[in-house]
């Protein structure tokens, strides 16, 4: 029960926003605030009831030729998913207040909440067909809000872009469902282990799979959506695109992909490699080239979690479990990244760092923010985003070691870019407008703390998280880590 | 020699005889009341539809063949009756803001709505060849007039001439079909077609593909859809609304009735429907990409749609028909929400088939953007919606191990995916910001939201809990046993 309160609070919310008036603005705020701050509330119960936060429910949903359930879990591995997003969501919705028009803010909390429900409804579901269902679902929003609420000519074209390439990828892996299916006659596929399709089928299947998952993540060369959403999404959305939403691929690989194809991922697993480290570098060559600073960071997300795809395939037990740390991590990061170059594309009107610069001088706390962002995104020790990659690191190359050895060159160079997105926005002499207000204001220093502090105690207390992750990899992929290559 | 009695079973044609009363009640209050305003014909029209399904009621799970096995009401087509009836009901609504000068008079409009529809359950209950014959004219020629009825305009004039014209010709094949199979096998009867169809003669062949022409032809199916884009464009909106719904349910009907008596279980001879499928589904997919009226790309989206449609005739078997019914059900809550809103937004005019009205349509009138979007978001197969589960139906009937299975579903996954840009492209512009003026103020009359609430009631609750759907059908309620 409590655990579909995580997932539909926050729909219950929005649907709550239609019956205020559009322009009770103050009312609108407040309680799509109050939902995303209860819908956390909510599912920090999790984290201390019994059984290392496991819930699960299942209730019978379609009964034809093939069964369908409504069958919704919460654990070990799911846990931390549902806390990155409810946690991430508060910030987005807090931080969305300023960038909506009165006229269209009740619509714009309306999607962000709907969104949340979207992601929270991905991470718990256990049945395949509801796992599809939210998969589709939340390219909905998100199209809806690019080209609806950005007030700009390419983010409404980055709409397409974002739709096709993503919708594409959900067709092929419903194509995928459909064929697995077939064999299992039951969308409930987790339940009976890794079904036993002949090594062809598998192969395909797991594919389709796959293709779905490297397109929305995005991973090379499947990421030509990426620059243009991130880029010019509204603020609040592409934090949630690329601290949330970019996890559900690899989140899908953990839960569905190693668990049901053991053998096509062993198998697959050079290619996929190849990918990874080709993400990696390219990613991080890409982000050392860009101007346009939410470019830039879009390029390092390509490049952060090739890691994690490298992770996944070194088929290494640190690495497999450190992946989750990463995960969350780079969506704590990511989404505190976004929102301060939010705020600061708003004071200063543009994105290009060439045009603008200096601001430390006259936003101090606008500086120290940053900058733990910052430190955290190029794996500064003490931050959480260290703790990820150093043990992916250690993983990997136990079994990896060439494409961890070559992997090892985008963590230099993710200093190099990381440093000059911070020097670009924020040291050189100023050339601003010097008479606009520069500084934080309280709201938006309150709204992304949260998000650092999470950083700081990752990265201080990494193993809060990371042991109790083993327990998830072992029920989702020990089958995969033993498996042969068919 | 005496001539022994045709035995009757008044139960099993009740529902058309309830219609039919309706439709004649309509033309003599036309007739005695020349003031009779639209409202009140209109009405009478919709409250035919309710009691003639409150007569399908008692059939509800029987089965009964009547008029010497010409005519079956059995559980198939209970379910397509109700949606005939359905779409009438809801096609009545979006007709009651015509104005006067739309021309054509209220009174044989509703008359040949009525009449049309009783040709559709024709159709659906046909359990032979010459049944099939008479319900298919008698729904044609009663919309050969209806695509006519907006002839102040000309491009309704040209629809309703294209149609005539076509639509005999289609006629023709039909009928020459019909007799080619009557020499293969001798009888009329739908159930004698299968011992033909197991020795595939050719005059079985010759009879069953032309056969499979005039159907292709009712039902816009490529590479016999060309009419469709003019005609649909032509016609007065409530007509192309019961044209991209009825006709298809009614069509639907026959073409499975025939292909279950005939086959019974695949056949190499179904392989020309399989490539028709595969055809509709890119034609109807990639036409409809450019197309910037609304009429035109609903055209083009029922072409692809009949595509999809054909798919559950894969295999050939019980979960097929059910898969049928379910798509045809989402498809008919969709389409006749998507005209709805269309009718509403247009206040009686056509302004709104036009793709630019649309422009940033959310912001100022939202309830009926977010429901039109809804509507085509069913249409593109986007899940908790209707059309999406039908989708995963159809996917798993062409599942089915065979070579044109896995194409057949391999082209609707990419048909989808166009039609993610088609559909898209208008709910992009509603939500687009609008650079220029506002558009000129548009509708809000209580008729049409019936409709369109109906409409979106359906792709929901449909789309969510698809099971309410297979509880309430006797057809579909006995395959879940």
């Amino acid at each position: 029960m409590l655990i579909n309160a995580v997932i539909f609070a926050p729909l219950l919310t929005a649907v709550l926003l239609l019956f205020v008036p559009r322009t009770a603005s103050a009312a609108l705020k407040g309680i799509a605030l109050a939902g995303a701050l209860i819908t956390f509330v909510l599912s920090l119960t999790f984290l201390g009831s019994s059984q290392n936060g496991a819930a699960d429910q299942s209730v019978a949903w379609i009964s034809g030729t093939w069964l369908a359930s409504y069958h919704v879990r919460i654990d070990s591995l799911r846990l931390f998913f549902v806390l990155l997003t409810t946690l991430v969501s508060v910030a987005c919705i807090w931080a969305a207040f300023s960038y909506a028009d009165e006229a269209r803010l009740r619509g714009y909390l309306f999607l962000l909440l709907a969104f949340e429900t979207t992601l929270l409804g991905l991470f718990t579901a256990a049945d395949l067909l509801l796992f599809y269902v939210y998969w589709d679902l939340m390219l909905i929003p998100v199209f809806l809000l690019l080209v609806g609420y950005a007030h700009s000519a390419a983010a409404r074209r980055a709409a397409w872009y974002y739709l096709i390439y993503n919708g594409a990828g959900g067709l092929v892996l419903l194509l995928g469902v459909i064929a697995l299916v077939a064999h299992t006659h039951s969308f409930e596929v987790l339940a009976s282990g890794a079904p036993q399709l002949s090594g062809a089928m598998e192969w395909w299947i797991f594919l389709s799979f796959a293709l779905a998952f490297l397109i929305k993540t995005p991973a090379f060369p499947f990421h030509s959506w990426m620059p243009p959403t991130y880029t010019h999404a509204p603020t609040p959305v592409v934090a949630m695109v690329a601290g949330v939403q970019s996890k559900a691929g690899l989140f899908a690989l953990l839960a569905f992909g190693l668990p049901l194809f053991p053998h096509a991922t062993r198998a697959l697993a050079p290619i996929l490699l190849v990918l990874a480290v080709c993400s990696i570098i390219y990613g991080a060559l890409a982000a050392l080239g860009q101007r346009d600073m939410k470019t830039l960071v879009a390029f390092s997300s390509l490049s952060h979690l090739g890691l994690v795809w490298l992770a996944l395939f070194a088929f290494d037990i640190t690495s497999v479990s450190a992946s989750i740390l990463m995960l969350v991590s780079h969506g704590l990061i990511a989404a505190a990244l976004f929102l301060l170059m939010g705020f600061v594309e708003e004071r200063v009107g543009t994105r290009d760092l060439a045009v603008f610069g200096g601001l430390a001088l006259r936003a101090p706390r606008l500086q120290a923010l940053m900058l733990i962002a910052a430190m955290g995104a190029l794996g500064l020790p003490g931050l959480s985003g260290f703790a990820g990659e150093f043990l992916i690191l250690i993983g990997s190359w136990q079994t990896q070691p060439l494409y961890t050895a070559i992997a090892l060159l985008a963590v230099v160079l993710a200093t190099v870019y990381v440093l000059q997105l911070f020097q670009g926005i924020l040291h050189r002499p100023l050339r601003a407008d010097a008479q606009a207000q520069l500084e934080l204001r309280p709201r938006e220093i309150w709204l992304v703390a949260p998000l650092l502090a999470a950083i700081f105690f990752l990265g201080l207390w990494p193993g809060w998280l990371n042991d109790r992750t083993p327990m998830a990899i072992s029920n989702a992929g020990t089958t995969a880590l033993q498996a042969t290559p068919r | 020699m005496t001539i022994a009695p045709v035995a009757i079973s008044w139960t099993a044609l009740a529902p058309m005889v309830v219609l039919a009363c309706g439709g004649l009640v309509v033309m003599l209050v036309d007739l005695l009341s020349r003031s009779a305003s639209r409202a009140v014909l209109y009405g009478i029209g919709v409250v035919s539809c309710i009691a003639a399904f409150a007569a399908m009621l008692p059939l509800y799970g029987r089965s009964i063949v009547t008029l010497n096995g010409a005519f079956a009401a059995d559980r198939f087509s209970w379910t397509f009756d109700a949606l005939l009836l359905f779409t009438l009901a809801l096609t009545f609504l979006l007709s009651s803001l015509r104005k006067a000068d739309d021309g054509g008079s209220p009174g044989s409009y509703a008359a040949l709505l009525i009449f049309c529809t009783i040709g559709g359950m024709v159709m659906a209950g046909a359990n032979n060849l010459i049944a099939v014959f008479l319900g298919i004219e008698q729904l044609s020629l009663a919309l050969y007039v209806l695509a006519g009825t907006g002839f102040p305009r000309e491009s309704s004039q040209e629809a309703a001439l294209k149609y005539v014209l076509l639509g005999s010709l289609a006629s023709g094949f039909l009928i020459f079909g019909s007799a080619l199979l009557y020499g293969a096998d001798g009888s009329m009867a739908l159930a004698a077609l299968a011992k033909a169809a197991a020795s595939l003669s050719p005059l079985f062949v010759a009879g069953f593909a032309l056969f499979l022409v005039g159907l292709g032809f009712k039902l816009a199916l490529a590479p016999f859809h060309t009419w469709a884009p003019d005609i649909y464009e032509g016609s007065p909106l409530a007509v192309t609304a019961f044209m991209a719904v009825g006709v298809k349910v009614a069509t639907f009907a026959v073409l499975a009735r025939v292909v279950y008596a005939a086959f019974g279980h695949d056949s190499p001879a179904l392989v020309a429907l399989w490539a028709i499928a595969i055809l509709s589904m890119l034609v109807g997919n990639f036409g409809a990409i450019r197309q910037r009226n609304l009429k035109r790309l609903m055209a083009f989206s029922s072409i692809a749609q009949a595509g999809y449609i054909v798919v559950a005739l894969n295999g050939v078997n019980r979960e097929g028909l059910s898969a049928m019914l379910f798509y045809l059900a989402a498809y008919a809550f969709t389409t006749m929400g998507a005209f709805g809103v269309m009718a509403l937004l247009g206040d009686g005019s056509e302004s709104y088939a036009d793709l630019d009205a649309y422009r940033g349509l959310f912001f100022k009138r939202p309830w009926p953007a977010a429901l039109m979007a809804l509507f085509f978001f069913s249409l593109a197969g986007i899940p908790a919606t209707a059309g999406f589960y039908g989708k995963i139906l159809l996917l798993q009937l062409a599942f089915n191990g065979t070579a044109w299975g896995v194409a057949m579903a391999v082209t609707l996954v990419l048909g989808t995916l166009i039609s993610f840009y088609v559909y898209g492209k208008v709910v992009w512009n509603m939500f687009a910001a609008v650079e220029g003026e506002a558009p000129a103020a548009s509708g809000n009359a209580i008729a049409p939201w019936i409709a369109v609430a109906a409409g979106a009631l359906g792709t929901i609750v449909f789309g969510v809990l698809p099971q309410t759907f297979y509880a309430s059908q006797p057809f579909l309620a006995a395959a879940a046993k």
